[in-house]
């Protein structure tokens, strides 16, 4: 590896984990479309704010591109409190105008910008090691990586420092407006660094490619973890395992950096999509299943024990009686045995001691919902799980 | 089954006035959903708030905590604005308004109780830990501490909205419809433990629906719906005149006890 090539992951790397954090709050507070909106709508902001300063790296230009992201905001919640237009809507309606009035202003002005819309939406980050800063005529790194790791220490700090504001306000606007945790300021504090960190990022991997890196890892971290910080280490994690092997899949393919890292998150999702331990689509089929057969069991144990008489117990009557098709009742049978629920007598089937308590204990927890009982069968059967 | 719930003994009032409401108008797009509202809450009280829906019953709650912004009128906490007396305040909101699939377990929701005593940056140590512990525990929880909380049923999920209310320690509680989709066990233990708030000189006041349930719950009641149509104890104001003016129908219940 050459040093341009340690850049070039070492930023996109950052971008990841400056992305993530805000990312991971956005995906639980259903907000994963006002980071589009916010990615598209910065694009004025930048426009102008390269015309009065001439330098896409400049801190002015960064937080005139995230004023124009808060105003984003701003109008998507306006429109929408008027009740007129939903949610979604209103951040159909604003954004597309924002972006629009940015690429007018390039198209106006081409001769004399040196940006173009596809830059803006894709990104270049194989060019980021060129533009160098000079600190008393020293070379000390890339613009963009000191851009964005001063990005990413601050939302690492603010993130320290108001973990239990952001994680309260996020479960429980209600409660944290009564504890005097004002929930708008919180709100709007998260959508400025959503801001910054798109305007920062996006020079290095474009207006899409921000989207994906915000969203996906928390997407693919949720699916996987019960715990919110878990939760955004994670998504921290998936997102510079895309950033790196993203970067060493373009190489490969000779193809853009910042569409081969928006396919590798895509990639890490489906695969955690479906074989997630508990969420994923693999594991939820297989619990229905599960449970299916475990209802079915439940039902014919119950059949046994509210039937003294033989005729109701024989094999044949059981068939036609509880009218299951042969297969799930073989397949109910072969459990019942297997756990040593039922004996066979002479072709008439009988309840065991251990399928008798068994059978009254979860009659119990299903008449009573009281937890206790049913603690110790929680091992055994999905059904009494959650 | 009438004797473990009903609570016979008479409760003292101290004659302070916990919660003072003026004139209070709170409108939604201008369109008013408490008209004018003046009430008087004393300490000590269990008190159920009634009403059709739509009548206001969460919203007078919202505005007392300032949630929403009313257009008119003042809200009072111990002769002084809510702002200054947060602490004394504690809130459970109804369970239908945060989304139980957080990722987050029972203790840590337990927790946020006491963010407010700490408030900002200050992050819960140990005592904080302990004192949700021990909420956890008056609310028959505790054995449910780590799990996930959308892995409960909603009767553990009320009582552990409950349990967040009581680690904040505070003097007044407001509560939203606490018995919503509870199921009896749960609903018995929760009125006990709002029982055992008001022995302990807390006032209790929260919004109910189930009429018939009143008068073995709660020692006074307000009935609203957009204006206030009546407020105080239940034995002397809780009677079908009440109810139909608040109900607009003919209401009859049987409230002889």
């Amino acid at each position: 590896m050459n040093s341009a090539q340690i850049e070039i992951q070492l930023i996109a790397s950052l971008v990841a984990i400056a992305c993530a954090i805000p990312g991971t709050f956005l995906v639980l507070r259903k907000m994963a479309m006002i980071s589009d909106a916010i990615s598209h709508s910065i694009l004025p902001g930048i426009v102008i704010g390269f015309f009065i300063t001439q330098d896409l790296n400049s801190p002015l230009l960064i937080l005139l591109a995230a004023f124009t992201g808060i105003i984003t905001v701003v109008l998507v919640e306006y429109i929408q409190k008027t009740g007129l237009v939903k949610e979604d809507t209103a951040i159909g309606l604003v954004f597309p105008a924002l972006f629009s009035i940015g690429v007018i202003l390039i198209a106006k002005n081409a001769n004399d910008v040196h940006l173009d819309v596809d830059a803006v939406l894709l990104g270049e980050l194989a060019f980021a090691p060129f533009d160098r800063l000079f600190i008393g005529g020293t070379d000390v790194g890339p613009k963009s990586l000191w851009i964005i790791g001063s990005i990413l220490i601050t939302t690492i700090g603010l993130l320290l420092a108001f973990f239990k504001e952001l994680k309260l306000s996020t479960f429980d606007k209600g409660l944290a407006a009564s504890l005097g945790f004002s929930p708008a300021i919180i709100h709007y504090g998260l959508m400025s660094v959503a801001s910054v960190t798109t305007v920062g990022a996006f020079d290095a991997v474009g207006a899409i490619l921000v989207v994906a890196l915000m969203i996906a890892p928390a997407a693919t971290a949720y699916l996987l973890t019960t715990d919110l910080k878990k939760m955004l280490g994670l998504a921290i994690g998936f997102g510079v395992l895309s950033a790196i092997s993203g970067y060493w899949f373009a190489h490969w393919l000779d193809a853009s950096i910042a569409g081969s890292i928006t396919t590798m998150l895509g990639f890490i999702f489906l695969i955690v999509f479906l074989f997630a331990p508990s969420k994923g689509i693999i594991a939820v089929m297989y619990r229905e299943k599960q449970q299916r057969t475990e209802v079915s069991l439940l039902t014919f144990l119950l059949h046994l024990k509210n039937h003294t008489e033989e005729r109701e117990r024989h094999v044949n009557h059981l068939q036609e009686h509880i009218n299951w098709q042969k297969v799930r009742a073989k397949t109910v049978l072969d459990l019942a045995l297997k756990n040593n629920m039922i004996v066979f007598n002479k072709n008439i089937v009988s309840l065991t001691e251990k399928g008798d308590t068994f059978t009254s204990k979860a009659i119990d927890y299903i008449i009573t919902n009281e937890d206790a009982q049913i603690e110790d069968m929680k091992e055994d059967f999905f059904l009494f799980r959650g | 089954m009438k004797e473990q719930s009903q609570n016979k003994e008479t409760p003292t009032y101290s004659g302070v006035l916990a919660v003072k409401v003026d004139d209070l108008t709170v409108a939604y797009n201008y369109k008013p959903v408490l008209w004018d509202i003046d009430l008087e809450i004393p300490e000590g009280v269990l008190m159920a708030i009634v009403g059709p829906n739509g009548a206001g019953k969460s919203t007078l709650i919202k505005s007392i905590l300032g949630i929403l912004k009313p257009i008119a009128g003042s809200v009072s906490i111990y002769g002084k604005p809510y702002d200054k007396q947060r602490k004394l305040v504690a809130y459970v909101p109804q369970k239908g308004s945060v989304d139980w699939d957080f990722p987050t377990t029972a203790l840590d929701v337990v927790m946020m109780g006491t963010y407010g005593s700490l408030g900002w940056i200050k992050r819960p140590k140990q005592k904080e830990k302990k004192a949700a512990l021990e909420a956890l525990e008056k609310v028959g929880m505790l054995a449910f501490k780590s799990r996930q909380i959308s892995q409960l049923s909603g009767g553990q999920q009320q009582r552990i909205f409950l349990a967040r209310a009581l680690v904040q320690n505070a003097s007044i509680y407001f509560m939203d419809e606490p018995f919503q989709g509870v199921d009896a066990t749960t609903e018995i233990a929760i009125i006990n433990i709002l029982k055992e708030l008001r022995k302990a000189g807390k006032t209790v006041i929260v919004v109910h629906h189930d009429l018939q349930t009143v008068p073995e719950y709660f020692d006074w009641v307000t009935f609203l719906n957009v204006k206030k149509i009546a407020t105080g104890p239940v034995k002397d104001i809780f009677n079908d005149d009440n109810l139909t003016k608040t109900y607009g129908i003919n209401y009859k219940v049987s409230i002889q006890e």
